[in-house]
């Protein structure tokens, strides 16, 4: 697997390359600024990138500006974007019509080391890590007539897990529960959402937040 | 009229023309004198000798034309003169009726009183040329208008000493050299024809300036000299008719000679005017004793002056210049057409009225209406003294908040670059150390509780940095920073955007303080169980409006939040409006001003 890095701060960029190397990840390139990670996509094309929604030189949405890029001129390329805060508005506009293939991340995550690796191979091979705290942004909206009350605190997890963009063995795995609990779960909250079934697990993000959001 | 009431020094024209003395009562007198002895003498040719071509019809009338003509202009010309001595025109006329008068020289048979009179002969209506484009200042504008005058007066003069050489005048013309019909005829025509061109070009000259002019300068008073244009074309009609061999109607000569007769007394009084102007001064009085709003003032100047251009600049000594009724800066024109006249009030500059150039040749109007208005004048002053003052502070407050925001900017932009940049790298420093530690539990275990320390430090500068300044609303737009507040607020909200693209970075920084103190308010004292936010465009304005379906009858005075949202708002130029009716909601509307 191979990642190119875009982070202006050193001591971070520096720490992204020996986490992922040590996961035995490829890094064909680093950068710090937005211009040069694009050059370094069409040079490598590689699996995946981990881009800093603020770069040099305004340090405003350079960062978003080149992962939208990416995504629209290489589909197969990952994006999974890192920021200091997280806006859900911003989660909206890079997820726009397909959660394959993207990642929104808090830098803080960085430091959970295993959750971070395992969010870039999701990004890396079509899938989607999004944040539990924009997740948790959704959730905790107000509705007026709101069918997340009929869900369990079980059904809830799962959803905030499919919400992240985790697959089915994934949340087995976190809920340590069997694959098919797991599955029985996630049909449930289909059900009670109204939500059709759909087939991969990136569209199932997008159907999941776009149903949290509206 | 003396202002009653009223001390004012008297207005100082930044050009003082009246520097010229007026000219003294013994000389006017012997003008007119003399005037009186050259129309009688004038008489006495014709009736006297046999000079005057009987093609011109009886001796008698042309004779009495004549005097008409020299009369008119001696006498106008003196009056323009002792009433105008600033003006050079009464001293043009007085030149125009001379020189008129010594054309009748060539009725006499004395040679050389023949030979002076005849050489003047085309010059009446060249003089009438000149004097006609010199009203009201004596003095030809353009260099265009002095070329055409210098041409006609060159071919008046120039050519009919050409032709006399050349015989065809009796004799007694001295200058008679070698006679030579052909070529006195062909003089004769160019002659003509130059001078009725340079007629016609005379109006054209008039057309251009009432033009240029744009709105008709003291209308009535132009109207008048505008009448007497008629005098050149009937000049210029005559002259071509005499080159083609037209019909020789005399009368049609005598019209034009009544009519050249009839322009000075319009030019005196058309110059006279502001004598009739003086007298509604008084209403000018009238007017202002109701306490004009400051607006109403300088037009019921212009009318007094009947000058619509006529303005007022009021001085700001604190500000060091001039300003318009709307605190503008105003520049006093120098040259051009309009002139300025600086009004004091106790020793102290008030104002400085900017008026049409040819009102300097009215002093005691410009000083009697001055004088009636100082008061309501200092008055205006005042008030554009106190509206500077107000967009002084406005402006300092702008300045403020924007230094205020410029400065939380650049303390969020140092914490995300600095401190929160280093301290996730450390967390991961933290956390690949512990991986290094796998055999000693104990050491594990405290630096994960490190690493917690350092995320829980995190979550606080993240929350500092935020409450600083919203960097989504700067970096990624208004839209997008909404979504959150939408996202995170007590109630359900409808979140509307409608704007094409970003909008200024201080209008989209106060919007979004605006949606997110108000959200705060309606869960803290709404009762709500909706509200919706729509930012929208409405013509050069972004209107924001918050509006909840809650209890209503908002204390808008409460706390500082609403205030300084007001503060915000009114600092880029808009306005914030609550209504809150007692079990109606509350609404919340802010109009911004944006150039789209």
């Amino acid at each position: 697997m191979r990642a190119v890095i875009a982070e202006d701060s050193v001591l971070l960029r520096q720490g992204i390359e020996r986490v992922l190397e040590s996961a035995g990840v490829d890094v064909v390139g680093s950068t710090d600024t937005a211009e040069e990670l694009l050059l370094q996509v069409r040079e490598h094309t590689p699996d995946v990138v981990i881009v800093d929604i603020r770069l040099p030189p305004t340090h405003s949405d350079e960062g978003l500006r080149a992962a939208v890029q990416i995504r629209s001129e290489a589909p197969s390329v990952g994006v999974l974007v890192v920021s200091q805060y997280l806006e859900l508005g911003l989660a909206l506009k890079l997820l726009a019509d397909s959660a394959a293939g993207v990642g929104y991340l808090l830098k803080d995550r960085i430091a959970d080391v295993d959750e971070f690796v395992s969010a870039v191979r999701r990004v890396a091979t079509g899938g989607s890590a999004i944040d539990p705290t924009i997740v948790s942004t959704l959730l905790s909206r107000r509705r007026t007539d709101d069918p997340l009350r009929e869900l369990t605190p079980r059904e809830r997890e799962v959803l905030e897990l499919m919400a992240e963009g985790r697959s089915n063995q994934g949340i087995a795995d976190q809920l340590v529960i069997t694959l098919r609990s797991a599955e029985k779960y996630v049909s449930s909250v289909f059900g009670k959402l109204g939500l059709p079934h759909t087939g991969t697990e990136s569209r199932r993000v997008l159907a999941v937040l776009l149903y949290l959001r509206s | 009229m003396e202002p009653p009431l009223v001390a004012i020094a008297a207005p100082a024209p930044l050009e003082d023309p009246t520097a010229r003395p007026p000219p003294r009562p013994a000389l006017l007198w012997a003008l007119a004198a003399a005037g009186c002895a050259a129309g009688a003498s004038s008489l006495l040719f014709a009736l006297t000798n046999e000079g005057i071509g009987t093609e011109l019809g009886e001796p008698l009338v042309i004779a009495l034309l004549a005097d008409w003509i020299t009369l008119s202009y001696v006498f106008c010309g003196l009056v323009a003169w002792w009433r105008r001595p600033a003006s050079r025109f009464g001293p043009l006329l007085l030149v125009a009726g001379a020189a008129n008068y010594v054309t009748t020289f060539s009725w006499t048979t004395n040679d050389v009183a023949f030979t002076i009179g005849q050489s003047f002969d085309l010059l009446p209506p060249v003089l009438f040329l000149h004097v006609f484009l010199a009203f009201p200042t004596g003095r030809l504008e353009s260099t265009f208008e002095r070329g055409l005058v210098a041409l006609a007066y060159g071919v008046a003069i120039g050519l009919q000493l050409f032709r006399m050489s050349f015989g065809g005048f009796g004799p007694h013309n001295l200058l008679e050299v070698a006679p030579n019909q052909a070529l006195t005829d062909a003089a004769t025509h160019v002659q003509l024809l130059v001078v009725s061109a340079a007629c016609l070009g005379g109006i054209g000259v008039l057309a251009t300036r009432r033009r240029r002019a744009g709105r008709p300068l003291r209308r009535s008073l132009a109207l008048v000299v505008d009448a007497f244009a008629l005098g050149l074309v009937m000049i210029a009609f005559l002259f071509v008719s005499l080159v083609v061999g037209g019909p020789a109607v005399p009368q049609i000569r005598w019209a034009t000679f009544v009519t050249l007769g009839l322009a000075p007394v319009a030019f005196l009084v058309a110059l006279l005017h502001s004598r009739l102007a003086r007298s509604s001064v008084g209403d000018l009085f009238v007017e202002l004793r109701s306490d004009p709003a400051p607006g109403e003032l300088r037009s019921a100047i212009a009318r007094v002056l009947r000058d619509p251009s006529a303005t007022l600049a009021y001085w700001l000594p604190e500000f060091g210049l001039y300003a318009d009724l709307d605190a503008r800066p105003v520049e006093l024109p120098e040259g051009g057409r309009q002139a300025t006249t600086l009004i004091d009030r106790d020793g102290g500059r008030v104002a400085a009225l900017l008026h049409d150039r040819s009102l300097l040749d009215e002093p005691e109007l410009l000083a009697a209406v001055t004088a009636a208005a100082a008061i309501a004048i200092e008055n205006a002053r005042l008030h554009v003294e106190v509206r500077a003052r107000l967009e002084e502070l406005r402006g300092s407050r702008a300045r403020i908040v924007e230094a205020g925001q410029k400065e939380r900017q650049r303390l969020e932009r140092d914490l995300h670059d600095g401190a929160q940049q280093r301290l996730v790298a450390l967390s991961l420093e933290l956390r690949l150390l512990e991986e290094r530690l796998a055999d000693d539990p104990e050491a594990r275990r405290r630096l994960d509780l490190a690493r917690r320390e350092v995320g829980a430090s995190l979550e606080e500068l993240r929350e500092l940095a935020h409450g600083l300044h919203p960097a989504v609303v700067s970096g990624h737009g208004l839209a997008v920073a909404l979504e959150s507040l939408a996202a995170r607020a007590p109630v359900p909200v409808r979140l509307t955007v409608v704007t094409e693209g970003r909008l200024p970075e201080a209008l989209e920084i106060a919007a979004y303080y605006l949606v997110a103190e108000t959200l705060a308010n309606v869960g803290k004292y709404a009762h709500a169980s909706a509200v919706s936010v729509d930012v929208t465009r409405a013509g050069g304005a972004v209107v924001i409006e918050v509006a909840d379906d809650g209890v209503g009858g908002a204390d808008t005075e409460r706390g500082t939040g609403l205030r300084g949202l007001a503060d915000r708002v009114e600092t880029l130029g808009g306005r914030l409006r609550i209504w809150s009716p007692a079990g109606g909601g509350t609404r919340v509307r802010a109009e911004i001003p944006c150039v789209p």
